[in-house]
């Protein structure tokens, strides 16, 4: 589904990139953990890959189709679901106007269907009581529950997520991590988390360690 | 369009931050309306006083070419023989095809002359001197003085005088155009009382020129000169001595000669802005014997005036919605910098740049609109206050200037005529006074003033926004999201 072609990425000086010559497939069904050590450039590359900003060198392509070709816009809109480490919600709705906006802007197939956002933010544990409550009432794992919540009602296939655990507690890392195994296996997305955790980067189906500008693959979960 | 309900969504739960700028945004728009109004009102009474302030156009003998005929005449002639001042009366013919010109509205002949008092007797004054010739003389040697002044005019409501509110009639009637050819005449309060008459009565005076006839007259109304139009001068009479009466009669009472001529007449025209051109259209038709004076120094005087106003509020209009697009495009900015989250999470999610401005452009449009109400309701109030002021300071102004520039209040009567109420001495002052009267602003607002507020508020909010959406525009969602 999406695949990198000698990608590489520096900031100022080209003879220091943070990684160079990556080539990686993802596929569609499965999840997967990017791990490496704080400012080894495993953010640089989810921001890539999400479509945030463009390779110093080499290629991604999604389906084939490089993503210069499909346009960054389009791309974020209809292609690619971000979750973020600080949840990055839309602090001034409830948790279903989030929802509903996300699908408003996507141009999701359910778009306008407050129910079908109602039965998603329920399916991950959000009270009805809660979804007409400003966001910012709600706990930090209830917050990132309903940002992946607004990733699942959108109809991108591929879900990247960026430390979406680094704020929670073990009982709500667990449930987030599950959650995304769900998406991957049950909806059949191609899940790719960015982690500096090894607990949550095991519970991933491959994983990839960022180290000397490299990605090595660890081994597959069993 | 989902932009849209963002907007609302936000707006809603800031309600503090968009209180805050309901405030400013109608601070804003009030002035800027208050400017509109007493821009407007200004215009108004501009056009108001091109009806009303009133210009007139007089016709009278032209003094100047005829001293210089005198002094031509009295370098060839000798000291037993000198040249008089010879001034040719006005021709009723002449003043008839100026009265036809479109700009005309209304004239009044003006015939003045002097009797002496028989059946009654004049209120005494302590200057009583001949107004023979008056201020101006027109006149000048050609009439003996007498004791009583008569004005011989073709309406009395159409002189400057009671225009003005100088003279009002308390019983009976005035002088009318019916009068022509009649002995009806309107006598001053002070005088009737003194002697005892009233409407109805009948009064008799002798001419001071020619076979010196005794002349009846019938008095028809009774009016009240006001003091402050007293003329103290050494060369006039007592205003109470002062009698009314159709021009007919004062020609009458100066001889034959003088039938179908008066001393001047006075052209009230219809658009005051157009004196100048009714003037010069008016001087093809008479010889140059006659000369034309215009006087619109109550429509100047209002006009100046307004000018000012107008100029004044059309700067507060342009400063305040100036003032108004930076100050908002600063508290846009501030509003946009605590914002970038949800700029980022909006291009996180593909959502284009032109409606992420498109929903801080509705969010400003909705504060505006509220705006707009609030501004809409106090505006007149402010532009009330603000155009007093300015009126105020614009009249006296224009008084100070007046009394720099010309020295005892104006002009004297001059080729008016001696007895005629020209432009000059004490209706000088009546016209001012008119004209500041008719200089106060009548701030109302209108629909036209509503929809003017309402493009301003529009202008101010799309700059302001676009001065602040250049941040938008350079955003980078990575930035912001991830770091």
């Amino acid at each position: 589904m999406l695949r990198t072609e000698g990608l590489g990425y520096w900031y100022q000086n080209k003879d220091q990139p943070l990684f160079q010559q990556v080539n990686l497939e993802f596929e569609v069904g499965q999840s997967y953990a990017i791990l490496g050590h704080s400012g080894s450039g495993k953010t640089t590359f989810l921001s890539l890959i999400a479509g945030l900003d463009k390779p110093r060198e080499g290629a991604i392509f999604l389906n084939d189709r490089p993503l210069t070709e499909i346009g960054l816009t389009h791309y974020r809109r209809h292609e690619v679901s971000i979750v973020f480490q600080a949840y990055n919600l839309f602090t001034y709705m409830s948790p279903l106007n989030n929802l509903l906006t996300a699908m408003a802007i996507t141009g999701a197939s359910h778009a306008g269907d407050q129910d079908y956002a109602r039965q998603i933010l329920r399916d991950l544990g959000i009270a009805d009581e809660l979804m007409t409550r400003n966001v910012q009432h709600l706990s930090g794992g209830q917050q990132q529950r309903v940002a992946i919540a607004r990733t699942m009602c959108c109809d991108a296939k591929l879900v990247v997520a960026d430390e979406p655990t680094g704020n929670l507690d073990e009982d709500n890392t667990q449930a987030v991590i599950a959650q995304f195994q769900r998406i991957a296996h049950d909806q059949q997305k191609c899940v790719i988390l960015v982690t500096h955790e090894p607990d949550v980067a095991a519970q991933c189906d491959q994983q990839y360690r960022l180290e000397n500008k490299q990605f090595v693959r660890l081994a597959e979960r069993a | 369009m989902n932009f849209f309900k963002r907007a609302w969504l936000n707006v809603w739960a800031k309600k503090g931050r968009s209180v805050l700028l309901i405030l400013v945004s109608s601070a804003i728009l009030m002035f800027v309306l208050a400017g509109l109004l007493i821009r407007s009102a200004a215009v108004k009474a501009t056009e108001t006083a091109k009806t009303n302030a009133g210009a007139t156009v007089t016709l009278s003998a032209n003094r100047q070419a005829a001293f210089k005929k005198m002094q031509s005449q009295s370098s060839s002639s000798t000291k037993a023989s000198r040249p008089k001042l010879t001034l040719t009366p006005v021709k009723l013919s002449d003043a008839k095809n100026i009265a036809k010109l479109s700009n005309i509205k209304s004239y009044n002949v003006t015939s003045s002359t002097t009797v002496n008092a028989k059946s009654y007797d004049t209120v005494s004054t302590s200057t009583g001197m001949g107004a023979g010739g008056g201020p101006g003389g027109m006149k000048g040697s050609s009439q003996s003085s007498g004791d009583t002044q008569i004005d011989g005019v073709t309406a009395t409501a159409l002189t400057t005088a009671f225009t003005d509110n100088q003279s009002k009639v308390t019983k009976g009637r005035g002088i009318t155009a019916s009068d022509e050819g009649t002995n009806n005449v309107v006598i001053e309060k002070e005088l009737a009382s003194q002697n005892n008459i009233t409407v109805g009565d009948t009064l008799t005076f002798k001419q001071t020129t020619g076979s010196k006839k005794t002349i009846k007259a019938k008095i028809v109304g009774i009016y009240k000169a006001s003091s402050s139009s007293t003329s103290t001068g050494p060369m006039s009479v007592d205003p109470a001595n002062t009698i009314y009466a159709s021009y007919t009669l004062a020609n009458t009472l100066k001889g034959s000669k003088y039938a179908g001529t008066a001393d001047s007449v006075t052209f009230n025209v219809k658009n005051p802005a157009k004196v100048s051109a009714t003037k010069r259209a008016g001087k093809q038709l008479i010889s140059s014997k006659y000369s034309l004076s215009t006087d619109d120094a109550a429509y100047q005087s209002v006009k100046s005036s307004m000018n000012n106003v107008e100029s004044f509020a059309n700067k507060i209009v342009w400063l305040v919605a100036i003032a108004g697009t930076i100050i908002l495009a600063l508290i846009v900015i501030l509003m946009i910098r605590e914002r970038r989250f949800e700029i980022g999470v909006l291009l996180s999610l593909g959502e284009a740049r032109w409606k992420i401005v498109a929903q801080f452009f509705t969010e400003m449009l909705m504060v505006i609109v509220i705006a707009l109400a609030v501004a809409g309701v106090g505006g007149k109030f402010v532009g009330n206050q603000l155009g007093s002021q300015l009126v105020a300071q614009s009249t006296t102004t224009q008084t100070t200037s007046r009394s720099s520039n010309q020295p005892g209040g104006g002009q004297p009567g001059g080729s008016n005529g001696g007895n005629q109420h020209g432009a000059g001495g004490p209706d000088s002052t009546a016209t001012t006074a008119a004209a500041t009267k008719k200089a106060n602003l009548e701030i109302s607002m209108s629909a036209v003033d509503l929809a003017e507020l309402g493009g301003f508020g529009l202008a101010i909010t799309f700059l302001s926004i676009m001065i602040a959406s250049g941040g938008i525009l350079r955003l980078e969602p990575k930035k912001v999201l991830i770091s």
